[in-house]
């Protein structure tokens, strides 16, 4: 065991009560044990992995009793999943139709030009996989979790798409990311967008995959002045694998960025939004629809950070929980003290589909100066009985209009999804979510 | 076609409906009329199965089936609609997917022929404008910020094109004004048939001046105190009810 690992422990060691410091001090030291393997190797992007991992060695590792971790447990990991890398698939597996004309394929981590239709001109793709130089994160001090730190540190693979200033693509650009294991293992998917002055672009991540497989993934997007950004983020992995991801955006001067995050619950699934308003002008729109299925765990963090004056950023996200599922959110607007005429809204509305199933919810607000325009909101509800027996006194079953009052919960949301390809996407997979949220 | 043998019922532990008898064949149109608070609504809640609504003796049967044993969408299959007093709004839910949803399971269950999405279209865009509804409204959320007289012709739409065999409706004149009364009753009317069945359960003589029955009942207390014909609500109309409530509570 190296040094690092050693200062954590005792770093831990020092702390008050370690009522469940050993799980997390396992985590760390196999993160740790992770990370050094790969940052010890010299390439072009090695300074980048020894930053990181010296700020992996820095950060304790999340347990129960962090405030952000309350909800979520990372007992699941315990399994080993950290000290496996999961297998480079040689033969691809059947991938599914894609959703746009330009699609880059990641498996388990790894860039696979072969099934992949590169994007068009005017879009650069740089891999980062050591083999060129790339810029150090768009905004290191975004990178909070330790999750996202271990992934910088432990990077072999990723890709940094760049938009030149002007260029307006009309179809979106595919990323679809897949993570397959038989056994307990991880992979790390890193993707960096960045979008020139005046472009226009719209970036659809799609995760499946399946099997006991981490994927801890880090996105992070900037977005130039009067730019059009468009981003989806789906995930739709299998029950059975477990997903800890962090997504960065920061829009630029007068730009506007609109992000919808679909997906169901897996064995667990965390993510840390961290959405960076530092240009006047900017505006952000997030929605979101969660759906918790079986046992499933499905934490969301969202924090919106305006630090400076006359910025927009709206959110809604719905969450639908059946079964025992867990749905956690919890959404922070933070309003620096110079950012006056902020404009920012969070709502997030919940469902649940069972007696079983539980939600979270919480709404922060710091509000650092008097001229700003801000409200929030978190409801938490079950279906209409009376709703749910008009449906079925016109012949609908029980099950199918339990089903399409969920949809009609969600079709606000749905129906505004500016992509047509994504739409056809999205009906018959929340189909197919509800279908497993309703079994026992 | 339906058959009530000494129906008690009970609401959140409180008996309603106190031995209710009622017998309503195919091609007859069936009006029960009564004071606030006599049953009615329970009647009709009772015999679509909404939750909360106990049957505490007595029976229903539908085609000589124990109501009772049938969910709601069951009963639906087996031809029985209930036109809502309050019809309920589900944002999100667009009328028409709603009546597809509908058509689809219950002509499905029913052996009938299913509707392609054109033959569905063109269907329900007839249908509103028999019941005076813009053809816009099937796009709509379900009810979603209809008027009292939109919902109620929506039921009508809805009924019209699920052809129920028993139409129950739970007063549908009430709150709509005489050109919306007369929509609802055209449509109503043009349901009629040897083999149809319909109960009207209303509080004014004035819908069927436009929807003439075979049967009138008087329901108070749970029970049905007086039957006739189309002439009863008529003396209903001049006397009020008391006469016949006032007898049901002197001492026997």
């Amino acid at each position: 065991m190296t040094d690092a690992v050693t200062s954590t422990a005792d770093r831990a060691a020092a702390r008050p009560t370690p009522v469940v410091e050993p799980l997390a001090q396992k985590l760390a030291a196999q993160a740790h044990s992770l990370a050094e393997q790969t940052a010890a190797s010299s390439d072009a992007l090695s300074a980048w992995r020894q930053a990181a991992l010296a700020q992996l060695a820095r950060l304790p590792f999340p347990s129960k009793k962090t405030e952000q971790w309350k909800y979520t447990s990372l007992m699941a990991l315990d399994a080993g999943h950290l000290v496996t890398q999961a297998p480079d698939h040689a033969n691809a597996p059947a991938l599914p139709e894609p959703l746009a004309p330009w699609r880059l394929v990641l498996i388990n981590g790894r860039f696979h030009a072969d099934l992949s239709q590169l994007p068009p001109q005017g879009v650069s793709l740089t891999r980062l996989d050591g083999s060129a130089e790339a810029p150090l994160s768009i905004a290191e001090d975004a990178l909070r979790t330790p999750f996202a730190w271990l992934n910088s540190a432990a990077l072999q693979d990723g890709l940094l798409l760049t938009v030149a200033d002007g260029v307006a693509l009309d179809a979106p650009i595919e990323v679809l990311l897949l993570g397959s294991a038989d056994v307990a293992s991880h992979c790390h998917t890193r993707l960096r967008l960045q979008l020139g002055a005046g472009s226009r672009a719209t970036l659809i991540e799609r995760y499946i995959g399946q099997g006991p497989v981490l994927t801890n993934a880090v996105t992070e997007i900037t977005t130039g002045e009067n730019s059009d950004l468009v981003h989806y983020r789906l995930q739709a992995e299998a029950a059975d694998t477990l997903h800890i991801g962090s997504l960065i955006l920061a829009p630029g001067r007068d730009s506007r960025a609109a992000s919808f995050q679909l997906m169901q619950g897996n064995a667990l699934r965390r993510n840390d939004v961290r959405v960076l308003m530092t240009h006047s002008g900017a505006s952000a729109s997030l929605n979101g629809i969660f759906v918790g299925r079986g046992s499933t765990h499905t934490d969301n963090q969202i924090c919106i950070e305006h630090r400076v004056p006359h910025a927009v950023s709206d959110q809604l996200f719905k969450g639908m929980a059946g079964d025992k599922a867990r749905l956690v959110f919890n959404g922070r607007i933070h309003i620096f003290a110079g950012a006056k005429g902020t404009n920012a809204e969070l709502s997030n509305k919940n469902l649940l589909l069972s007696p079983g199933a539980e939600v979270d919810t919480k709404p922060e607000l710091e509000i650092y100066n008097d001229d700003v325009k801000c409200s929030h909101g978190t409801t938490c509800g079950q279906l209409d009985a009376q709703a749910l027996f008009y449906l079925r006194s016109r012949g609908i079953a029980e099950p199918a209009a339990k089903r399409m009052l969920a949809f009609g919960f969600v079709n606000e949301l749905l129906s505004a999804l500016p992509d047509e390809a994504v739409v056809e996407w999205a009906r018959p997979w929340l189909e197919r979510a509800l279908t497993e949220a309703e079994h026992a | 076609m339906l058959e009530i043998k000494d129906l008690h019922a009970s609401v959140a532990g409180q008996d309603i409906l106190k031995g209710l008898n009622l017998s309503v064949k195919a091609g007859e149109v069936h009006a029960i009329m009564g004071p606030n608070g006599s049953g009615k609504s329970t009647l009709t809640n009772v015999l679509s199965g909404r939750d909360g609504y106990q049957i505490t003796g007595g029976q229903a049967l539908l085609d000589g089936h124990d109501v009772s044993e049938l969910d709601p969408e069951q009963r639906a299959h087996a031809g029985m609609f209930l036109a809502f007093q309050y019809p309920v709004e589900i944002p999100g839910v667009s009328n028409l997917e709603f009546l597809k949803a509908s058509l689809e399971a219950t002509r499905k269950a029913q052996g009938k022929e299913p509707w392609d999405a054109v033959t569905l279209l063109k269907k329900a865009r007839e249908t509103c404008k028999q019941v005076d509804l813009d053809p816009q409204f099937l796009k709509r959320g379900v009810n979603e910020g209809f008027s009292g007289g939109e919902k109620k012709r929506n039921e009508i739409m809805q009924m019209l094109l699920l052809e129920p065999r028993l139409a129950l409706l739970d007063e549908t004149d009430s709150g709509l004004d005489i050109d919306a009364l007369q929509v609802v009753a055209r449509g109503v009317n043009s349901l009629r048939s040897p083999d149809r069945a319909i109960v009207l359960v209303t509080h004014y003589q004035r819908l069927l001046d436009y929807i003439v029955p075979d049967h009138v009942h008087v329901l108070a207390g749970g029970r049905i105190l007086k039957s006739g014909g189309k002439e009863l609500a008529l003396e209903l109309e001049q006397k009020g009810y008391g006469w016949l409530t006032d007898q049901e509570d002197a001492p026997a």
